[in-house]
């Protein structure tokens, strides 16, 4: 017998064994593979206890350009749902994980969540051509900043909990109740409280905040960078001056993990505020959770148009 | 829509109004118009009642969609977005260089060189162009299919670089584990499973020059396996047919095989590595492996042992704006045969050792258009059997080595320019001073970002 048919015995003889001694462990806990910190914190407001979270990103990550890591694959592998805002934002990396993911999270399966799929998307071009920039035909994909999208993908994903896990379904419906119940009297709060807000001129870095924009009714003036994903260039930033020349406008936001150069350059210029929104959990100090979240990218906003 | 409305408002009205002027006439009179006066309300009720029809129908669509007052609520949306509409995906990738070398000649004495290991061409010319076609064939299966279009010795080729079917979660498998059959750019190392045109610098590093001809992308069946572990370790290996370099076997008999393991975890937030140990073994008995250009052939058993490292770190936890890159990879050749220098007529002289080959490389990216790399690479050649000395397997004991240099600035996830120069030392008194530029375009579906 040659050593190379030795080897091939002991390798075969290792991976039969590994096939019987890993354990079948049983669901005590829906493991959920969220994409975003955001999901994370919607699925630990509907789980609770019975379910144990991770998130693939946080918040100082552009969720976009990720890469498949390997600490990815192993969480991926044990999810039994995974939960992401879809329309492209994760196209780079997700299906790399779905391969060796299980076969009930896969696409059309109750283990397979895409916020974008259960609310209106906004900005769907029916032509995508890529001297647009990285525009996605499926539309924005950033849908958890308008607060009635977390409402309909809280409802969803209660329904995908009750289906994948049968014998906690009333732990689920009543968590879902008492968060909606939060949930749309927090709305209310906030719509009557940023109601001087509408109309107000918001310079985005990237279309990040669309969402946010279209719930506040905010009017989007410009944005930093050229095209979406296409970095904000020297000539691009004093076409901006120029357009401001005579009328500023009231704040240039941008997220986290945006570079900051370009709007502390055109807020000093133009003399307005520029200001970091926390756009997900913990983008900031005071955005723990959802509710911190909005409540957060509200008075910010707010703070800004005060002090013009 | 319009005109019904129109038409259907003066109906009513006459109708009205003629009954009243109709009051005083003959009864005869009154009997036909009466007739005419049905017949038209009879016309006109049917398309009254067709208005109405299509004013429910206007009506109830509206409803489906509520206005909310005030702040704008969304609504739900029944559309299911697939990540992939195209059936299947086609991406385009193209690929041009312009080199200038210093040196006329570009050897590595030593090893015996394949074609696809040898340095690029000198002057502008087209790298691999390549064709991708992918997509899931159902819910068991996936299919791809990479062919690049190279231009050899004067004339374009289309080579087939893979074409695979995998299987896919749905298949029933035991979760993480699965099988791929076919050609495809096996996992081997780091750089051997990606495409070339994904690398951080424009040309491969040496060991992979010399001991994979570039990549190992021969025909055959492989398995890997994710094991439920904490972290992320994965086990796998594979069976081929033993036909594409560093092996030389077409009659499908001796095959060559695989095998690896990695592990990998992230530190932090911020920070994440892999560590991997491979072996491909195989025969290269009837026809041999052959390299310079046909004219040296080993015939014998040869096993490949590789060890890779990479580490990435973001620093400001985007790695959209700044990322650092370490990778290194150790290759170690066990060769047992015979090696024949057929333009030196050395005949076939028996050859029992071993080579190594490493490479280290580094890669900032300070903003998120440019980046800057180093990469140092160096084989350690074997000692030379009597009966090989002065032909092309004499290294005269000279560790071949470069030193290599790139900055590029990357204006989209589909567009790359690159500069590089190359400093080579691959043979005793010979040095190679490598000037390169490149373009990497990719046109078509959204590729992946593989670690």
């Amino acid at each position: 017998m040659n050593k190379s048919s030795v080897i091939i015995r002991f390798y075969k003889l290792i991976l039969i064994g590994l096939f019987y001694i890993i354990p079948n462990l049983s669901h005590a806990i829906v493991n959920i593979f969220a994409c975003e910190p955001e999901w994370e914190s919607l699925a630990k407001e509907i789980g609770g206890e019975k379910v144990k979270t991770f998130s693939a990103t946080h918040a100082n990550q552009n969720p976009h350009y990720i890469r498949a890591r390997p600490s990815l694959i192993s969480k991926a592998v044990k999810a039994d749902i995974i939960f992401c805002s879809g329309a492209s934002l994760e196209v780079g990396w997700l299906p790399l994980l779905l391969q060796k993911a299980k076969g009930s999270v896969q696409s059309g399966n109750d283990g397979y969540l895409m916020a974008s799929e259960y609310v209106k998307v906004l900005e769907k071009t029916m032509v995508a051509d890529r001297s647009m920039g990285d525009v996605h035909p499926e539309g924005n994909p950033h849908v958890h900043l308008n607060p009635h999208n977390i409402s309909l993908i809280a409802k969803e994903l209660t329904k995908r909990l009750e289906l994948i896990d049968a014998t906690n379904q009333s732990f689920y419906r009543s968590r879902l109740d008492n968060f909606i119940l939060r949930w749309e009297e927090a709305i209310n709060r906030w719509e009557k409280n940023s109601s001087d807000l509408k109309g107000m001129q918001v310079v985005i870095h990237h279309k990040t905040f669309s969402y946010l924009i279209d719930w506040l009714e905010l009017t989007e003036v410009a944005s930093l960078e050229v095209k979406p994903g296409i970095p904000p260039t020297a000539s691009h930033l004093k076409g901006l001056l120029q357009q401001f020349k005579s009328k500023s406008p009231d704040v240039i936001i941008r997220t986290p993990f945006d570079p900051g150069d370009g709007s502390m350059w055109l807020s000093e210029k133009i003399n307005t505020p520029a200001i970091i929104m926390p756009y997900t959990i913990n983008g900031n100090d005071n955005s723990a959770d959802l509710f911190a979240l909005f409540e957060n990218s509200i008075n910010l906003l707010k703070g800004a148009f005060n002090d013009q | 829509m319009h005109k019904t409305k129109l038409a259907a408002s003066v109906a009513i009205v006459s109708l009205f109004f003629g009954n009243f002027a109709l009051a005083a006439e003959s009864n005869k009179d009154i009997d036909t118009l009466r007739a005419e006066i049905q017949n038209m309300k009879q016309v006109y009720e049917k398309r009254i009642a067709n208005m109405e029809a299509q004013l429910g129908r206007v009506e109830k669509k509206r409803n489906q969609s509520p206005v909310s007052s005030g702040k704008k609520a969304p609504t739900t949306s029944s559309r299911r977005i697939l990540s992939n509409s195209f059936n299947p995906s086609v991406g385009l990738v193209l690929n041009g260089t312009y080199s200038n070398f210093s040196s006329g000649t570009s050897e590595i004495p030593g090893f015996g060189m394949g074609e696809e290991g040898e340095r690029g061409k000198e002057g502008p010319a087209i790298g691999e162009s390549e064709m991708n076609f992918s997509a899931s064939v159902d819910d068991k299966f996936y299919g791809s299919l990479t062919s690049a279009i190279v231009n050899e010795d004067g004339a374009d080729k289309i080579e087939l670089e893979e074409a695979y079917l995998q299987s896919l979660p749905g298949l029933g498998l035991p979760t993480g584990l699965d099988i791929k059959a076919g050609r495809a750019l096996w996992k081997l190392g780091y750089l051997n499973e990606h495409h070339a045109h994904t690398d951080d610098f424009a040309d491969r590093p040496l060991p992979y020059r010399a001991y994979l001809n570039k990549a190992y992308n021969d025909d055959g069946l492989a398995t890997s396996y994710v094991l439920p572990t904490n972290f992320y370790s994965e086990i796998g290996g594979g069976m081929y047919r033993a036909d594409d370099f560093p092996f030389g076997t077409a009659d499908g008999e001796n095959t060559s095989w695989s095998a690896f393991a990695r592990v990998g975890s992230d530190i932090g937030n911020n920070q994440s590595w892999r560590l991997g140990g491979y072996l491909l073994s195989g025969d290269s008995k009837t026809t041999g492996r052959k390299s310079n250009e046909d004219a040296v052939i080993f015939k014998g058993e040869s096993d490949l042992y590789v060890t890779d490292l990479r580490y990435v770190w973001a620093p400001t936890g985007n790695a959209r704006n700044k990322e650092v890159i370490f990778q290194m990879e150790y290759f170690k050749r066990s060769e047992d045969g015979t090696y024949d220098d057929t333009e030196n007529s050395t005949g076939e002289v028996a050859f029992d050792d071993t080579s190594s080959g490493l490479y280290v490389q580094g890669v900032y990216k300070f903003t998120p258009r440019w980046r800057v790399g180093a990469r140092y690479s160096k084989l350690f050649s074997p000692d030379v059997p009597t009966g090989l000395v002065d032909s092309n397997l004499d290294s005269k004991n000279f560790d071949p080595r470069a030193y290599a240099g790139m900055i590029d600035w990357t204006n989209s996830e589909f567009s790359r320019v690159r500069l590089q120069y190359n400093h080579e030392k691959l043979k005793d008194g010979q040095t190679d001073k490598q000037f390169m530029m490149q373009y990497v375009i990719s046109i078509g579906a959204h590729g992946a970002h593989a670690y």
